[in-house]
């Protein structure tokens, strides 16, 4: 037996009324006709509840998206888990929000794409920026957490000031300073979202100081892009350890990205407990422990801190999910990473991109478009 | 930020909140779910923070642990619990 997860990911749709360049969600999104029924949801979460699971963060896409969001959050809450609706807040108005209040949400998180509008609604592909202060001030009128999402990337690092100075007036608890990962949109789009080296030595100090300013009143949670670090991350605190993902569509995974990985079939929450997915499928079991861990990790002091890295990166960048992260720069395939660090550097203007005219575009790869994200059909 | 005042009411933040009872090999626990993450607490830590109920000053919560731990330095508990709150303060579990 090994331990059961922690939390619950929560995908509960794929469409959303944002685009943005860096979405994690992968880039084939699940389809609206499959997805899960309020029903569907409500076993799911008492499963989780029967599991000792603690949070349950709804995500997508836009949650706000499914007219049942005040029933699924209700659902959650009374099968024991903490409620956290990650959301653009698209779609949510004072008495949508005082519904899901009484529903029993626990916490909100936000995403700012900038603190300038124009730069943040041109990220996101859509004019969000303004109804997300308005609705900032709103949230601050009920007692539950509020956490300000922030995305940072060569295009906005230049005024990271200016916008933690943005994220203060909105008064959340708690910001993400999250630099974007290249995984599903991001990928597509790196050339344009990739910093520079210096972007990002300027970041580390700037949040470094923020975090000494603000200690009491706001609490930062920031992490180094894997791009320029030493050693890769443990992605999701390692496969099959601590969180579980489930799609839209039921499907259940490890993480955001794992459907990219080939030859690899995840199991469906209408056709199996998430007890028996978790403890018995070969999809959970596969990169779980040590076994499957291929040199130099096998042998490596961290292994047992980052597990090898993230797997899905290690087949987007290196072909293979059974070789170290090539961020780590003990990989055999770091170089792969060290190239890209070097294209980033070696012009270091920020070229705003154009955005790509359709999705075909996007898959030849181009690098002088960028594409935002399309919706599921 | 500082410790907290005499005169303070110590509260859990905005969006945190017990979650269940679980009888575990070491005792009781109850755990505090708060944004992206829980603390399991057991014994002092518990009791401490089972009298953060915004009502109580936190002079009062000193008095009513300096008196049940009547044999440990008073000074000692006083510095212990100040710092336990802090600590919760700076990670936004706890408000003062």
């Amino acid at each position: 037996m090994v331990p059961n997860p922690l939390a619950l990911i929560a995908e509960v749709t794929h469409r959303c009324p944002l685009h943005c360049v860096y979405c994690s969600n992968p880039l084939e999104l699940a389809g609206t006709k499959n997805e899960l029924s309020t029903e569907e949801w409500t076993g799911v979460f008492q499963q989780c509840g029967k599991l000792g699971m603690l949070h349950a963060h709804f995500t997508g896409g836009e949650p706000l998206a499914r007219t049942d969001l005040t029933e699924l959050i209700s659902a959650a809450r009374a099968a024991g888990l903490y409620t956290n609706l990650i959301t653009s807040g698209i779609g949510l108005n004072e008495q949508r929000l005082q519904t899901l209040v009484d529903a029993g949400l626990d916490h909100i998180q936000i995403s700012f794409q900038d603190s300038r509008e124009a730069a943040a609604n041109w990220i996101a592909g859509a004019k969000a920026h303004a109804h997300k202060i308005e609705l900032s001030r709103e949230i601050r009128k009920h007692k539950i957490a509020f956490t300000v999402n922030l995305v940072v990337h060569r295009q906005n690092l230049d005024h990271l000031e200016e916008m933690i100075a943005f994220i203060e007036q909105l008064n959340p608890e708690r910001v993400e300073i999250a630099h974007a990962q290249y995984y599903g949109w991001a990928l597509a789009n790196r050339v344009a979202l990739l910093p520079t080296r210096a972007q990002l030595e300027k970041a580390v100090a700037i949040v470094a100081d923020a975090e000494q300013r603000l200690a009491g009143r706001m609490r930062i949670d920031s992490v180094v892009p894997d791009y320029y670090a030493k050693y890769p991350k443990a992605c999701m605190g390692g496969w099959g350890r601590r969180l579980m993902l489930i799609n839209p569509a039921g499907k259940v995974l490890p993480c955001h990205a794992a459907e990219v990985l080939p030859g690899m079939s995840f199991e469906n929450v209408r056709e199996k407990t998430l007890d028996w997915i978790w403890q018995e499928s070969s999809s959970f079991r596969k990169f779980r422990g040590e076994d499957w861990m291929p040199e130099p990790c096998r042998s490596c002091d961290r292994r047992s801190e980052d597990f090898g890295g993230c797997r899905c990166q290690a087949y987007l960048l290196a072909g293979s999910d059974m070789v170290t992260d090539p961020a780590c720069s003990l990989a055999p395939s770091h170089g792969i990473v060290e190239t890209v660090v070097r294209e980033a550097n070696a012009d270091t203007a920020v070229a705003q991109l154009a955005p790509a005219s359709s999705f075909v575009q996007l898959q030849k790869q181009t690098t002088d478009l960028w594409s935002y994200r399309t919706n599921p059909e | 930020m500082a410790v907290p005042a005499d005169t303070s009411q110590p509260r859990l933040a905005a969006g945190c909140r017990w979650g269940p009872e679980t009888k575990t090999g070491a005792g009781e626990e109850r755990v505090i779910l708060f944004p992206e993450g829980a603390i399991k607490l057991q014994g002092t830590g518990r009791q401490v923070l089972e009298r953060c109920d915004g009502q109580r000053t936190f002079g009062e919560i000193i008095a009513e642990l300096q008196k049940q731990f009547g044999t440990a330095d008073p000074a000692k508990i006083r510095g212990d619990i100040s710092q336990f709150l802090e600590q919760l303060q700076k990670k936004r579990i706890v408000d003062y």
